[in-house]
Protein backbone atom coordinates (compact mmCIF):
# COMPACT_ATOMS: atom_id res chain seq x y z
CA UNK A 1 0.00 0.00 0.00
CA UNK A 2 1.61 3.32 -0.97
CA UNK A 3 0.99 6.23 0.82
CA UNK A 4 -0.93 9.36 -1.01
CA UNK A 5 2.18 11.41 -1.19
CA UNK A 6 3.87 8.86 -2.88
CA UNK A 7 1.59 8.00 -5.29
CA UNK A 8 1.64 11.37 -7.58
CA UNK A 9 5.20 11.63 -6.93
CA UNK A 10 5.37 7.89 -8.10
CA UNK A 11 3.69 8.52 -11.40
CA UNK A 12 5.81 11.70 -11.81
CA UNK A 13 8.56 9.96 -12.05
CA UNK A 14 7.52 7.25 -14.63
CA UNK A 15 6.18 9.87 -17.10
CA UNK A 16 9.73 11.81 -16.54
CA UNK A 17 11.01 8.32 -17.26
CA UNK A 18 9.12 8.07 -20.55
CA UNK A 19 9.72 11.56 -21.52
CA UNK A 20 13.04 10.45 -21.50
CA UNK A 21 13.31 7.11 -23.70
CA UNK A 22 10.96 9.30 -25.68
CA UNK A 23 13.28 12.12 -26.36
CA UNK A 24 16.54 10.41 -27.13
CA UNK A 25 15.72 9.07 -30.39
CA UNK A 26 13.86 12.97 -31.46
CA UNK A 27 17.03 14.30 -30.44
CA UNK A 28 19.03 11.98 -32.02
CA UNK A 29 17.60 11.62 -35.39
CA UNK A 30 17.06 15.47 -35.77
CA UNK A 31 20.96 16.14 -34.51
CA UNK A 32 22.28 13.88 -37.03
CA UNK A 33 20.21 15.34 -39.54
CA UNK A 34 21.12 18.57 -38.81
CA UNK A 35 25.25 17.75 -39.16
CA UNK A 36 24.40 15.84 -42.28
CA UNK A 37 23.02 19.35 -43.62
CA UNK A 38 25.67 21.37 -42.24
CA UNK A 39 28.72 18.64 -43.90
CA UNK A 40 26.67 18.60 -47.36
CA UNK A 41 26.21 22.48 -47.09
CA UNK A 42 29.56 23.10 -46.81
CA UNK A 43 30.79 20.13 -49.08
CA UNK A 44 32.71 18.55 -46.28
CA UNK A 45 33.71 15.21 -46.90
CA UNK A 46 34.80 12.95 -43.79
CA UNK A 47 35.94 9.02 -44.01
CA UNK A 48 33.31 6.31 -42.75
CA UNK A 49 35.64 5.55 -39.37
CA UNK A 50 35.59 9.66 -38.29
CA UNK A 51 31.58 9.60 -39.10
CA UNK A 52 31.17 6.65 -37.02
CA UNK A 53 33.20 7.99 -34.40
CA UNK A 54 31.08 11.21 -34.69
CA UNK A 55 27.85 9.39 -34.57
CA UNK A 56 29.37 7.60 -31.41
CA UNK A 57 29.73 10.99 -29.61
CA UNK A 58 26.46 12.26 -30.66
CA UNK A 59 24.58 9.74 -28.93
CA UNK A 60 26.71 10.41 -25.95
CA UNK A 61 26.22 13.47 -25.68
CA UNK A 62 22.80 13.85 -26.47
CA UNK A 63 22.11 10.65 -24.24
CA UNK A 64 23.92 12.38 -21.32
CA UNK A 65 22.51 15.76 -21.80
CA UNK A 66 19.01 14.24 -21.70
CA UNK A 67 19.56 12.71 -18.84
CA UNK A 68 21.05 15.83 -17.06
CA UNK A 69 17.88 17.37 -17.98
CA UNK A 70 16.00 14.69 -16.68
CA UNK A 71 17.32 14.79 -13.45
CA UNK A 72 17.26 18.34 -12.98
CA UNK A 73 13.32 18.04 -13.84
CA UNK A 74 12.64 15.54 -12.03
CA UNK A 75 14.31 17.12 -8.81
CA UNK A 76 12.33 20.36 -9.19
CA UNK A 77 8.98 17.98 -9.70
CA UNK A 78 9.59 16.40 -6.52
CA UNK A 79 10.07 19.40 -4.84
CA UNK A 80 7.43 20.94 -5.79
CA UNK A 81 5.06 18.18 -5.39
CA UNK A 82 6.12 17.44 -1.96
CA UNK A 83 5.36 21.12 -0.82
CA UNK A 84 2.30 21.36 -2.83
CA UNK A 85 0.89 17.66 -1.58
CA UNK A 86 1.37 18.74 2.09
CA UNK A 87 -0.06 22.13 2.10
CA UNK A 88 -2.61 20.77 0.39
CA UNK A 89 -3.07 17.40 1.76
CA UNK A 90 -2.63 19.03 5.33
CA UNK A 91 -6.58 19.15 6.10
CA UNK A 92 -7.19 15.75 5.18
CA UNK A 93 -4.59 14.46 7.87
CA UNK A 94 -5.95 16.49 10.16
CA UNK A 95 -9.61 14.93 10.14
CA UNK A 96 -7.97 11.20 10.00
CA UNK A 97 -6.14 12.31 13.87
CA UNK A 98 -9.47 13.84 14.64
CA UNK A 99 -11.25 10.94 13.75
CA UNK A 100 -8.74 8.35 15.09
CA UNK A 101 -9.21 9.91 18.54
CA UNK A 102 -12.89 10.05 18.38
CA UNK A 103 -14.57 8.02 21.26
CA UNK A 104 -18.42 7.04 21.41
CA UNK A 105 -17.94 7.39 25.11
CA UNK A 106 -16.89 11.19 25.38
CA UNK A 107 -18.22 12.52 21.64
CA UNK A 108 -17.43 16.60 22.73
CA UNK A 109 -13.56 15.64 21.83
CA UNK A 110 -14.08 15.76 18.18
CA UNK A 111 -13.80 19.26 16.17
CA UNK A 112 -12.91 19.72 12.62
CA UNK A 113 -11.34 23.10 11.31
CA UNK A 114 -12.55 25.40 8.82
CA UNK A 115 -9.99 24.67 5.62
CA UNK A 116 -11.05 26.22 2.76
CA UNK A 117 -10.98 24.03 0.75
CA UNK A 118 -14.33 23.22 -0.57
CA UNK A 119 -13.85 18.99 -0.86
CA UNK A 120 -12.75 18.98 2.42
CA UNK A 121 -14.72 20.93 4.20
CA UNK A 122 -17.38 18.87 2.57
CA UNK A 123 -15.73 15.87 3.67
CA UNK A 124 -15.29 17.28 7.09
CA UNK A 125 -19.25 18.31 7.04
CA UNK A 126 -20.40 14.77 5.80
CA UNK A 127 -18.13 13.16 8.65
CA UNK A 128 -19.52 15.69 10.96
CA UNK A 129 -22.94 14.62 9.54
CA UNK A 130 -22.14 10.44 10.21
CA UNK A 131 -20.73 10.78 13.70
CA UNK A 132 -23.56 12.94 15.03
CA UNK A 133 -26.15 10.40 13.65
CA UNK A 134 -23.88 7.41 15.31
CA UNK A 135 -23.91 9.30 19.00
CA UNK A 136 -27.77 9.75 18.31
CA UNK A 137 -27.78 6.13 17.63
CA UNK A 138 -25.55 5.19 20.94
CA UNK A 139 -27.24 7.30 22.85
CA UNK A 140 -30.26 6.26 22.11
CA UNK A 141 -29.39 2.40 22.68
CA UNK A 142 -27.89 3.36 25.60
CA UNK A 143 -30.85 5.10 27.02
CA UNK A 144 -33.18 1.83 25.89
CA UNK A 145 -31.11 -0.13 28.19
CA UNK A 146 -32.70 2.03 31.03
CA UNK A 147 -36.09 2.67 29.44
CA UNK A 148 -36.46 -1.17 28.39
CA UNK A 149 -35.84 -2.55 31.98
CA UNK A 150 -38.51 0.02 33.32
CA UNK A 151 -40.90 -0.81 30.87
CA UNK A 152 -40.86 -4.48 30.85
CA UNK A 153 -39.52 -4.95 34.54
CA UNK A 154 -42.44 -3.49 35.78
CA UNK A 155 -45.73 -5.12 33.91
CA UNK A 156 -43.85 -8.23 34.89
CA UNK A 157 -43.88 -6.82 38.62
CA UNK A 158 -47.36 -6.31 37.87
CA UNK A 159 -48.37 -9.60 36.38
CA UNK A 160 -46.28 -11.45 39.13
CA UNK A 161 -47.52 -9.74 41.86
CA UNK A 162 -51.35 -10.38 40.70
CA UNK A 163 -50.35 -13.95 40.78
CA UNK A 164 -49.26 -13.87 43.75
CA UNK A 165 -52.02 -12.64 45.14
CA UNK A 166 -54.04 -14.74 43.74
CA UNK A 167 -52.77 -18.05 44.90
CA UNK A 168 -53.52 -16.49 48.43
CA UNK A 169 -57.40 -17.11 47.26
CA UNK A 170 -58.60 -20.11 49.72
CA UNK A 171 -61.05 -21.09 47.12
CA UNK A 172 -58.48 -22.44 45.02
CA UNK A 173 -58.50 -26.00 43.99
CA UNK A 174 -55.38 -28.08 42.90
CA UNK A 175 -55.74 -27.52 39.20
CA UNK A 176 -56.30 -23.52 39.66
CA UNK A 177 -53.06 -23.74 41.73
CA UNK A 178 -50.86 -25.39 39.10
CA UNK A 179 -52.19 -23.57 36.38
CA UNK A 180 -51.23 -19.88 38.53
CA UNK A 181 -47.64 -21.64 39.19
CA UNK A 182 -47.49 -22.69 35.73
CA UNK A 183 -47.78 -18.96 34.48
CA UNK A 184 -45.26 -17.59 37.24
CA UNK A 185 -42.79 -19.85 36.17
CA UNK A 186 -42.70 -18.60 32.54
CA UNK A 187 -43.11 -15.26 33.92
CA UNK A 188 -39.83 -16.18 35.81
CA UNK A 189 -38.62 -16.96 32.28
CA UNK A 190 -39.70 -13.60 30.79
CA UNK A 191 -38.01 -11.74 33.42
CA UNK A 192 -34.65 -14.00 33.57
CA UNK A 193 -34.29 -13.16 29.33
CA UNK A 194 -35.24 -9.75 30.04
CA UNK A 195 -32.77 -9.19 32.59
CA UNK A 196 -29.86 -11.03 30.38
CA UNK A 197 -30.57 -9.07 27.63
CA UNK A 198 -30.45 -5.80 29.59
CA UNK A 199 -27.08 -7.50 30.49
CA UNK A 200 -25.65 -7.79 27.00
CA UNK A 201 -26.81 -4.56 25.89
CA UNK A 202 -24.75 -3.13 28.92
CA UNK A 203 -21.81 -4.90 28.01
CA UNK A 204 -21.99 -4.35 24.51
CA UNK A 205 -22.50 -0.07 25.48
CA UNK A 206 -19.45 -0.98 28.07
CA UNK A 207 -21.54 0.00 30.33
CA UNK A 208 -19.36 -1.63 33.17
CA UNK A 209 -16.34 0.35 34.91
CA UNK A 210 -13.31 -1.60 34.47
CA UNK A 211 -9.51 -2.21 35.52
CA UNK A 212 -9.84 -4.11 38.93
CA UNK A 213 -7.24 -7.10 39.71
CA UNK A 214 -8.90 -10.29 40.46
CA UNK A 215 -7.46 -13.32 41.69
CA UNK A 216 -9.20 -16.21 40.07
CA UNK A 217 -8.51 -18.75 42.49
CA UNK A 218 -10.53 -16.56 45.28
CA UNK A 219 -13.35 -15.65 42.45
CA UNK A 220 -13.78 -19.87 41.97
CA UNK A 221 -13.96 -20.51 45.41
CA UNK A 222 -16.64 -17.82 45.77
CA UNK A 223 -18.60 -19.07 42.88
CA UNK A 224 -18.03 -22.72 44.42
CA UNK A 225 -19.60 -21.98 47.70
CA UNK A 226 -22.52 -20.20 45.77
CA UNK A 227 -23.16 -23.36 43.52
CA UNK A 228 -22.66 -25.87 46.30
CA UNK A 229 -26.66 -25.99 47.23
CA UNK A 230 -27.11 -27.23 43.61
CA UNK A 231 -24.32 -29.86 43.78
CA UNK A 232 -24.98 -31.24 47.11
CA UNK A 233 -28.65 -32.28 46.04
CA UNK A 234 -27.80 -33.72 42.94
CA UNK A 235 -24.89 -36.34 44.23
CA UNK A 236 -22.20 -34.59 42.31
CA UNK A 237 -19.43 -32.66 42.73
CA UNK A 238 -17.90 -29.58 41.08
CA UNK A 239 -14.08 -30.57 41.32
CA UNK A 240 -11.97 -27.50 40.96
CA UNK A 241 -8.09 -28.14 40.23
CA UNK A 242 -6.00 -25.20 40.88
CA UNK A 243 -2.45 -25.10 39.19
CA UNK A 244 -2.06 -21.57 39.22
CA UNK A 245 -2.63 -18.58 40.51
CA UNK A 246 -3.06 -16.42 37.19
CA UNK A 247 -4.82 -12.75 38.23
CA UNK A 248 -6.45 -10.94 35.37
CA UNK A 249 -7.65 -7.29 34.29
CA UNK A 250 -11.28 -6.54 34.54
CA UNK A 251 -14.74 -5.80 36.46
CA UNK A 252 -15.63 -8.00 39.01
CA UNK A 253 -19.03 -8.89 38.55
CA UNK A 254 -18.86 -9.49 34.69
CA UNK A 255 -15.94 -12.01 35.61
CA UNK A 256 -18.02 -13.74 37.80
CA UNK A 257 -21.03 -13.69 35.00
CA UNK A 258 -18.80 -14.99 32.70
CA UNK A 259 -17.63 -18.15 34.75
CA UNK A 260 -21.19 -18.57 36.47
CA UNK A 261 -22.35 -18.64 32.75
CA UNK A 262 -20.08 -21.70 32.15
CA UNK A 263 -20.36 -23.49 34.91
CA UNK A 264 -24.28 -23.16 34.80
CA UNK A 265 -24.15 -24.20 31.24
CA UNK A 266 -22.11 -27.34 32.46
CA UNK A 267 -24.46 -27.94 35.18
CA UNK A 268 -27.56 -27.46 32.72
CA UNK A 269 -26.25 -29.91 30.06
CA UNK A 270 -24.87 -32.75 32.55
CA UNK A 271 -27.22 -35.50 33.08
CA UNK A 272 -26.69 -35.41 36.88
CA UNK A 273 -25.30 -37.21 38.50
CA UNK A 274 -22.36 -36.37 36.94
CA UNK A 275 -19.15 -34.53 38.03
CA UNK A 276 -18.35 -31.29 36.43
CA UNK A 277 -14.61 -30.58 36.52
CA UNK A 278 -12.97 -26.94 36.59
CA UNK A 279 -9.03 -26.56 35.85
CA UNK A 280 -7.30 -23.43 36.46
CA UNK A 281 -3.89 -22.97 35.04
CA UNK A 282 -1.75 -19.96 33.66
CA UNK A 283 -3.94 -17.73 31.25
CA UNK A 284 -6.54 -20.68 30.54
CA UNK A 285 -9.74 -21.74 32.71
CA UNK A 286 -11.14 -25.12 31.49
CA UNK A 287 -15.12 -25.99 32.30
CA UNK A 288 -15.32 -29.87 31.49
CA UNK A 289 -18.97 -31.79 31.80
CA UNK A 290 -19.95 -35.08 30.47
CA UNK A 291 -22.03 -35.26 27.20
CA UNK A 292 -22.99 -37.88 24.68
CA UNK A 293 -22.07 -35.92 21.51
CA UNK A 294 -20.48 -33.15 20.33
CA UNK A 295 -22.15 -30.05 19.93
CA UNK A 296 -22.40 -27.45 16.75
CA UNK A 297 -19.70 -24.80 17.35
CA UNK A 298 -20.35 -22.70 15.10
CA UNK A 299 -24.01 -21.72 16.18
CA UNK A 300 -23.07 -22.40 19.93
CA UNK A 301 -22.43 -19.02 21.15
CA UNK A 302 -25.11 -16.93 19.06
CA UNK A 303 -28.24 -15.71 21.09
CA UNK A 304 -31.10 -18.11 21.63
CA UNK A 305 -29.61 -20.90 19.94
CA UNK A 306 -29.31 -23.73 22.37
CA UNK A 307 -33.08 -22.53 24.01
CA UNK A 308 -34.80 -25.70 23.60
CA UNK A 309 -38.46 -26.81 24.71
CA UNK A 310 -36.52 -29.31 27.17
CA UNK A 311 -34.32 -27.41 28.86
CA UNK A 312 -35.76 -24.17 29.23
CA UNK A 313 -32.77 -21.75 29.66
CA UNK A 314 -32.65 -18.33 28.45
CA UNK A 315 -30.49 -19.01 25.72
CA UNK A 316 -28.59 -16.14 26.57
CA UNK A 317 -26.09 -17.78 29.08
CA UNK A 318 -23.21 -18.55 26.06
CA UNK A 319 -23.63 -15.50 24.52
CA UNK A 320 -23.06 -13.27 27.21
CA UNK A 321 -19.80 -15.26 27.69
CA UNK A 322 -18.74 -14.60 24.59
CA UNK A 323 -19.72 -10.51 24.74
CA UNK A 324 -17.57 -10.64 28.40
CA UNK A 325 -14.38 -12.59 26.04
CA UNK A 326 -15.17 -10.16 23.34
CA UNK A 327 -15.08 -7.22 25.63
CA UNK A 328 -11.32 -7.78 26.60
CA UNK A 329 -9.82 -9.39 24.07
CA UNK A 330 -9.52 -13.11 25.40
CA UNK A 331 -11.14 -16.11 23.91
CA UNK A 332 -13.43 -18.73 24.55
CA UNK A 333 -13.18 -22.07 22.61
CA UNK A 334 -15.14 -25.65 22.60
CA UNK A 335 -13.81 -28.92 22.07
CA UNK A 336 -15.21 -31.79 22.32
CA UNK A 337 -13.14 -35.03 23.61
CA UNK A 338 -13.46 -38.28 25.05
CA UNK A 339 -16.85 -38.26 26.25
CA UNK A 340 -16.57 -34.64 27.86
CA UNK A 341 -17.51 -31.14 26.74
CA UNK A 342 -14.59 -28.75 27.21
CA UNK A 343 -15.33 -24.75 27.24
CA UNK A 344 -12.03 -23.61 27.09
CA UNK A 345 -11.55 -19.71 28.66
CA UNK A 346 -8.13 -17.96 27.82
CA UNK A 347 -7.33 -14.84 29.61
CA UNK A 348 -4.77 -13.85 26.74
CA UNK A 349 -4.73 -14.43 22.98
CA UNK A 350 -0.96 -13.92 23.69
CA UNK A 351 -0.15 -16.11 26.15
CA UNK A 352 -1.96 -18.96 24.37
CA UNK A 353 -0.10 -18.21 21.40
CA UNK A 354 3.30 -18.83 23.95
CA UNK A 355 1.48 -22.02 24.90
CA UNK A 356 1.08 -23.39 21.92
CA UNK B 1 -47.25 0.07 62.00
CA UNK B 2 -47.56 2.53 58.71
CA UNK B 3 -46.03 1.92 55.42
CA UNK B 4 -45.47 4.44 52.68
CA UNK B 5 -45.52 3.17 49.26
CA UNK B 6 -43.98 5.42 46.48
CA UNK B 7 -44.95 3.81 43.21
CA UNK B 8 -46.41 5.41 40.21
CA UNK B 9 -47.82 2.13 38.77
CA UNK B 10 -50.70 2.32 40.43
CA UNK B 11 -51.47 -1.82 39.92
CA UNK B 12 -48.38 -2.98 41.66
CA UNK B 13 -48.37 -0.50 44.38
CA UNK B 14 -51.99 -1.82 44.75
CA UNK B 15 -50.56 -5.44 44.98
CA UNK B 16 -47.75 -4.77 47.49
CA UNK B 17 -50.50 -3.01 49.63
CA UNK B 18 -53.15 -5.88 49.48
CA UNK B 19 -50.32 -8.14 50.51
CA UNK B 20 -48.54 -6.17 53.22
CA UNK B 21 -51.65 -5.28 54.76
CA UNK B 22 -52.85 -7.25 57.82
CA UNK B 23 -53.35 -6.51 61.59
CA UNK B 24 -50.50 -4.56 61.86
CA UNK B 25 -49.23 -2.90 58.62
CA UNK B 26 -51.38 0.47 57.58
CA UNK B 27 -50.20 1.59 54.02
CA UNK B 28 -50.86 4.59 52.46
CA UNK B 29 -49.98 5.05 48.67
CA UNK B 30 -47.92 8.35 46.56
CA UNK B 31 -48.17 8.09 42.84
CA UNK B 32 -45.91 10.98 41.83
CA UNK B 33 -43.20 12.63 43.27
CA UNK B 34 -44.87 15.91 44.71
CA UNK B 35 -47.54 13.78 46.16
CA UNK B 36 -44.41 11.75 47.71
CA UNK B 37 -42.74 14.90 49.31
CA UNK B 38 -46.27 16.11 50.95
CA UNK B 39 -46.50 12.64 52.84
CA UNK B 40 -43.28 13.05 54.06
CA UNK B 41 -43.57 16.57 55.35
CA UNK B 42 -46.94 15.91 57.30
CA UNK B 43 -46.11 12.20 58.24
CA UNK B 44 -44.03 9.68 59.77
CA UNK B 45 -43.34 6.39 58.86
CA UNK B 46 -41.66 2.89 60.02
CA UNK B 47 -40.91 2.47 56.39
CA UNK B 48 -40.90 3.77 53.02
CA UNK B 49 -40.97 1.82 49.45
CA UNK B 50 -39.69 3.87 47.00
CA UNK B 51 -39.57 3.66 43.26
CA UNK B 52 -36.50 5.27 41.25
CA UNK B 53 -38.29 6.70 38.45
CA UNK B 54 -41.33 8.79 39.44
CA UNK B 55 -43.12 11.48 37.27
CA UNK B 56 -42.02 14.82 38.73
CA UNK B 57 -38.87 13.81 39.56
CA UNK B 58 -36.14 11.10 40.83
CA UNK B 59 -36.49 8.68 43.81
CA UNK B 60 -33.20 9.65 44.54
CA UNK B 61 -34.32 13.20 45.48
CA UNK B 62 -36.66 11.86 48.13
CA UNK B 63 -34.04 9.86 49.30
CA UNK B 64 -32.07 12.93 49.58
CA UNK B 65 -34.72 15.14 51.44
CA UNK B 66 -35.60 12.19 54.04
CA UNK B 67 -31.86 12.65 54.96
CA UNK B 68 -31.95 16.37 54.73
CA UNK B 69 -35.22 16.66 57.52
CA UNK B 70 -32.88 13.85 59.62
CA UNK B 71 -35.89 11.55 59.08
CA UNK B 72 -35.57 8.33 61.01
CA UNK B 73 -37.90 5.85 58.36
CA UNK B 74 -36.65 3.19 57.12
CA UNK B 75 -36.70 3.01 53.36
CA UNK B 76 -36.19 0.27 50.48
CA UNK B 77 -35.91 0.85 47.13
CA UNK B 78 -37.77 -0.96 44.37
CA UNK B 79 -36.45 -0.38 41.23
CA UNK B 80 -36.62 -1.70 37.46
CA UNK B 81 -32.96 -1.06 37.18
CA UNK B 82 -31.14 -3.72 38.51
CA UNK B 83 -27.66 -1.99 38.53
CA UNK B 84 -25.07 -2.07 40.92
CA UNK B 85 -24.29 1.35 40.17
CA UNK B 86 -28.47 2.58 41.56
CA UNK B 87 -27.44 -0.10 44.10
CA UNK B 88 -24.72 1.21 45.39
CA UNK B 89 -26.15 4.97 45.24
CA UNK B 90 -28.74 4.39 46.95
CA UNK B 91 -27.21 2.57 49.85
CA UNK B 92 -24.75 5.47 50.44
CA UNK B 93 -27.03 8.37 50.44
CA UNK B 94 -29.12 6.07 53.09
CA UNK B 95 -31.53 3.69 51.84
CA UNK B 96 -31.68 0.77 53.64
CA UNK B 97 -32.52 -2.05 51.45
CA UNK B 98 -32.63 -2.53 47.49
CA UNK B 99 -34.88 -4.82 45.73
CA UNK B 100 -35.25 -5.13 41.89
CA UNK B 101 -38.38 -5.57 40.03
CA UNK B 102 -39.97 -7.89 39.50
CA UNK B 103 -39.87 -9.16 42.90
CA UNK B 104 -41.98 -11.84 44.98
CA UNK B 105 -44.75 -10.48 47.61
CA UNK B 106 -43.08 -12.76 50.18
CA UNK B 107 -39.70 -11.31 49.72
CA UNK B 108 -40.90 -7.69 49.98
CA UNK B 109 -42.84 -8.87 53.17
CA UNK B 110 -39.40 -10.14 54.88
CA UNK B 111 -37.53 -7.18 53.97
CA UNK B 112 -39.75 -4.90 55.34
CA UNK B 113 -40.35 -6.93 58.64
CA UNK B 114 -36.37 -6.89 58.63
CA UNK B 115 -35.99 -3.44 58.67
CA UNK B 116 -39.21 -2.63 61.45
CA UNK B 117 -37.94 -4.63 63.47
CA UNK B 118 -34.49 -3.34 63.27
CA UNK B 119 -35.74 -0.05 63.50
CA UNK B 120 -38.59 -0.75 66.31
CA UNK B 121 -37.00 -3.30 68.20
CA UNK B 122 -33.28 -2.46 68.48
CA UNK B 123 -31.47 -5.06 70.33
CA UNK B 124 -34.09 -7.03 72.00
CA UNK B 125 -35.71 -8.44 68.92
CA UNK B 126 -37.37 -11.48 69.72
CA UNK B 127 -40.44 -13.33 67.74
CA UNK B 128 -42.85 -15.29 69.58
CA UNK B 129 -45.27 -17.81 68.19
CA UNK B 130 -47.28 -19.85 69.98
CA UNK B 131 -44.61 -22.25 71.53
CA UNK B 132 -41.80 -21.25 68.91
CA UNK B 133 -39.37 -18.30 70.20
CA UNK B 134 -36.94 -16.59 67.54
CA UNK B 135 -34.25 -14.31 68.71
CA UNK B 136 -33.58 -12.57 65.44
CA UNK B 137 -30.42 -10.89 65.96
CA UNK B 138 -28.81 -14.11 67.82
CA UNK B 139 -30.64 -16.17 65.56
CA UNK B 140 -31.25 -18.41 67.88
CA UNK B 141 -34.96 -21.20 67.79
CA UNK B 142 -35.94 -21.89 71.43
CA UNK B 143 -39.09 -24.15 71.18
CA UNK B 144 -40.60 -24.14 75.44
CA UNK B 145 -37.14 -23.29 76.24
CA UNK B 146 -35.24 -25.70 74.51
CA UNK B 147 -32.79 -24.73 71.98
CA UNK B 148 -33.63 -26.06 68.07
CA UNK B 149 -30.60 -26.31 66.28
CA UNK B 150 -30.81 -25.25 62.78
CA UNK B 151 -28.91 -24.62 59.48
CA UNK B 152 -28.30 -20.87 58.56
CA UNK B 153 -30.65 -21.77 55.29
CA UNK B 154 -33.06 -23.50 57.53
CA UNK B 155 -32.76 -20.55 59.88
CA UNK B 156 -33.80 -18.39 56.72
CA UNK B 157 -36.64 -20.14 55.98
CA UNK B 158 -38.57 -20.60 58.98
CA UNK B 159 -38.23 -16.73 59.71
CA UNK B 160 -39.95 -16.05 55.58
CA UNK B 161 -42.23 -18.76 56.78
CA UNK B 162 -43.57 -16.46 60.00
CA UNK B 163 -42.68 -13.37 58.06
CA UNK B 164 -45.40 -14.58 55.82
CA UNK B 165 -47.82 -16.33 58.10
CA UNK B 166 -50.73 -18.08 56.64
CA UNK B 167 -50.12 -16.94 53.02
CA UNK B 168 -48.94 -19.77 50.20
CA UNK B 169 -45.32 -19.23 49.04
CA UNK B 170 -44.49 -20.46 46.17
CA UNK B 171 -41.25 -22.68 45.57
CA UNK B 172 -39.64 -20.27 42.73
CA UNK B 173 -40.13 -17.63 45.57
CA UNK B 174 -38.64 -19.73 48.36
CA UNK B 175 -35.56 -21.05 45.93
CA UNK B 176 -34.74 -16.96 45.12
CA UNK B 177 -34.71 -16.22 49.04
CA UNK B 178 -32.61 -18.95 49.87
CA UNK B 179 -30.09 -18.14 47.40
CA UNK B 180 -30.89 -14.85 45.81
CA UNK B 181 -29.66 -14.85 42.12
CA UNK B 182 -27.94 -18.09 41.82
CA UNK B 183 -31.59 -20.09 42.47
CA UNK B 184 -32.55 -18.12 38.62
CA UNK B 185 -30.16 -20.08 36.69
CA UNK B 186 -31.75 -22.76 37.33
CA UNK B 187 -34.96 -24.35 36.79
CA UNK B 188 -35.50 -27.03 39.35
CA UNK B 189 -36.10 -26.25 42.84
CA UNK B 190 -35.65 -29.93 44.37
CA UNK B 191 -33.07 -28.06 46.38
CA UNK B 192 -35.64 -26.40 48.22
CA UNK B 193 -37.66 -29.31 48.95
CA UNK B 194 -34.64 -30.55 50.49
CA UNK B 195 -34.49 -27.90 53.51
CA UNK B 196 -38.06 -27.57 53.55
CA UNK B 197 -37.91 -31.58 54.65
CA UNK B 198 -35.20 -30.68 56.73
CA UNK B 199 -36.85 -28.24 58.50
CA UNK B 200 -40.06 -30.04 58.97
CA UNK B 201 -38.09 -33.03 60.25
CA UNK B 202 -36.45 -30.71 63.39
CA UNK B 203 -39.86 -28.61 64.20
CA UNK B 204 -41.38 -31.99 64.72
CA UNK B 205 -38.61 -33.79 66.59
CA UNK B 206 -38.86 -30.47 68.59
CA UNK B 207 -42.72 -30.49 69.53
CA UNK B 208 -43.81 -28.05 67.44
CA UNK B 209 -47.11 -28.34 66.04
CA UNK B 210 -48.04 -29.01 62.23
CA UNK B 211 -47.87 -25.69 61.32
CA UNK B 212 -45.75 -26.01 57.69
CA UNK B 213 -47.95 -27.15 55.32
CA UNK B 214 -47.87 -28.12 51.57
CA UNK B 215 -50.05 -26.21 49.36
CA UNK B 216 -50.85 -28.84 46.54
CA UNK B 217 -47.01 -29.77 45.68
CA UNK B 218 -46.29 -26.64 44.59
CA UNK B 219 -46.33 -23.97 47.16
CA UNK B 220 -45.65 -24.05 51.18
CA UNK B 221 -48.09 -22.17 54.10
CA UNK B 222 -47.32 -21.64 57.43
CA UNK B 223 -50.47 -21.55 58.95
CA UNK B 224 -50.92 -20.17 62.78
Amino acid sequence: MSKLLNYSLKRIVICAAAVLVCVIPIYYVALSRLWQYELDEHNVIITPEAGREDKLLIIGAVTLLSALFFAVLLLALILVNRILSRGMWRPFYQTLQQIRQFDLENPDNIQFDKTNIAEFDELNESLRKLLQANIAAYNQQKEFADNASHELQTPLAIAQSKLELLSQSKALDNEEYSLIEAAQSALTRAGRINKNLLLLTKIENKQFADKEVIGLRELLNELCVQFSPFFEEKGSELKVTINAEPTVNGNKILLEILIGNLITNAIRHTLLPGNIYVTLAAGRLTVSNPGAESLNKAQLFKRFASASHNLPGTGLGLAIVKQIVMRYQWNVDYDFAEGYHHFILCFSKLKEVTAQ
Amino acid sequence: MKILIIEDEIELAKSMGTYLSDESYLCEYAANYAEALERIDLFEYDCILLDLMLPGGDGFQILEELKRQKKNDGVIIISAKNSMDDKINGLRIGADDYLAKPFHLPELAARVYSIIRRKSFGSTNVIEQNEIRVDVLGKAVTVEGKQMVLTKKEFDLLMYFIVNKNRVISKAALAEHLSGDVAALFDSYDFVYSHIKNLKRKLNDAGVGHYLKTMYGSGYKWEI
